[in-house]
């Protein structure tokens, strides 16, 4: 069994050639590994068993949602590719914590939230250069519309980075990683109420922040 | 009037706001405009897309991150790695532990020699007590071999497959044997320990 990699973003340029990946979890004939057919709280079982080959199943399954939430943190691609494999090397150190009250996802997230938290933590906020800007330009666009879109992502992640901390990993949840509110309230051990409330704090700030910046660079 | 809370905002913009906020909302220009200005900035924040690398990265990524666990080492708590294997070491360990403190109340003078009054002087049932008293666990090699093995085992996981004893019930039980069934016991563990010079009780019979 092979996956047709669905990685392009949607409206991204999608390539003229398709990609086969085959992950790690099947075996050289294709067969697919008794692994893959269980769930993240059976691969944790598993794993605490002593089978090892059982984390690299759920390191397949969660890495891309991992580092998409790094790199909200970090914006550099090196570096939040450090960081999820610090998320991972510390989720696996700690798996006999895993209770499965939340999801392993959740889990994973709320690791991800305190290791970025504690890398970013003392770097000032920066912009993140144009060439650095990771956006791949949109299907259609000309140039101009993919500078201008590029420099108006880097212009939000700026702002962002600026928001106070727990403001900061609310929104990344909510708007980019798309957790409900409750996931969101389990990943930062706080109530529905208080996610809530940072969100609309964060949104608030955020358009202050892009709005100050506005004024001060017309 | 009171206006909408943060939350209730939050839930008026995620579209599931009870039917009394929406109707305030509805109503409450001010907080109709929090709504939409919620919106405007959720729409800025969405509007930078998200980071996608190359298809060509991930396993790379998986790979590196399994290169990563296996140098970590084996960490999987002994316990569970080895189950119930350790169950009968544990269990022998813990018998002679409570056999050695089962005499010294039995006999009611800790370190004042072996008056046990069923078993005669250099009977093989003496020796065999005189084998639980005298030993000093630190030098013991069998104990140092149970105490390594269960270094990493806490008392918690240990009492989930009731590998503990109840407290107190192998005293109980062993104060209710008779002298031949300490004996046979002694007989037993002599050979699980394994006889050495140190273990041989001393005096006439021995």
């Amino acid at each position: 069994m092979s996956t047709r990699a669905e990685a392009w973003p949607a409206g991204g340029t999608q390539p003229d050639w398709t990609l086969t990946v085959v992950p790690s979890t099947q075996d050289e004939s294709g067969r697919t590994s008794p692994l893959s057919q269980l769930d993240d709280r059976g691969l944790v079982e598993v794993c605490l068993g002593g089978r090892v080959d059982a984390f690299d199943v759920i390191v397949e399954r969660h890495q891309r949602a991992v580092y998409q939430l790094c790199f909200r943190f970090v914006h550099r691609h090196e570096d939040a590719a450090d960081l999820t494999q610090e998320v991972f090397l510390r989720a696996y150190r700690g798996l006999r914590r895993f209770r499965g009250d939340a999801t392993l996802t959740t889990w994973l997230y709320r690791i991800g939230v305190n290791v970025c938290l504690n890398q970013v933590s003392g770097r000032r906020a920066q912009e993140t250069p144009l060439d650095h800007a990771p956006n791949i330009p949109a299907a259609g666009d000309d140039p101009a519309s993919s500078f201008v879109r590029a420099r108006e992502g880097a212009r939000v992640r700026a702002a962002v980075a600026r928001l106070p901390r727990k403001q900061r990993a609310t929104l990344i949840l909510r708007v980019y990683q798309d957790l409900s509110h409750r996931e969101i309230a389990l990943a930062l051990g706080t109530t529905v109420g208080a996610v809530k409330a940072n969100f609309f704090h964060a949104l608030g700030n955020l358009k202050k922040l892009l709005a100050d910046e506005a004024i001060e660079k017309p | 009037m009171t206006h909408l809370s943060p939350d209730q905002i939050v839930d008026i913009a995620d579209g599931c706001a009870t039917s009394a906020v929406a109707a305030h909302a509805a109503g409450c220009e001010s907080c109709r405009a929090k709504v939409e200005s919620l919106l405007d900035a959720a729409r800025l924040a969405g509007s930078d897309r998200q980071h996608e690398p190359s298809p060509l990265f991930w396993p790379h990524l998986a790979a590196r991150i399994g290169e990563a666990v296996r140098r970590e080492g084996f960490r999987v708590p002994l316990w569970r790695s080895w189950g119930w294997r350790l169950a009968p070491i544990g269990a022998t360990a813990v018998l002679v532990i409570a056999l050695g403190v089962g005499l010294r109340m039995w006999t009611g003078t800790p370190g004042s020699g072996l008056l046990v009054p069923d078993a005669p002087a250099g009977s093989p049932a003496q020796a065999a007590l005189e084998l639980a008293l005298d030993v000093e666990p630190a030098d013991d090699p069998s104990w140092r071999l149970v105490s390594e093995l269960s270094a990493e085992v806490d008392a918690e996981e240990a009492e989930a497959p009731g590998a503990l004893p109840q407290p107190g019930g192998t005293d109980k039980a062993l104060l209710q044997l008779d002298a031949a069934e300490r004996m046979e016991l002694a007989r037993i563990l002599r050979e699980e320990i394994g006889t050495r010079d140190t273990f041989m009780p001393q005096g006439p019979g021995a």
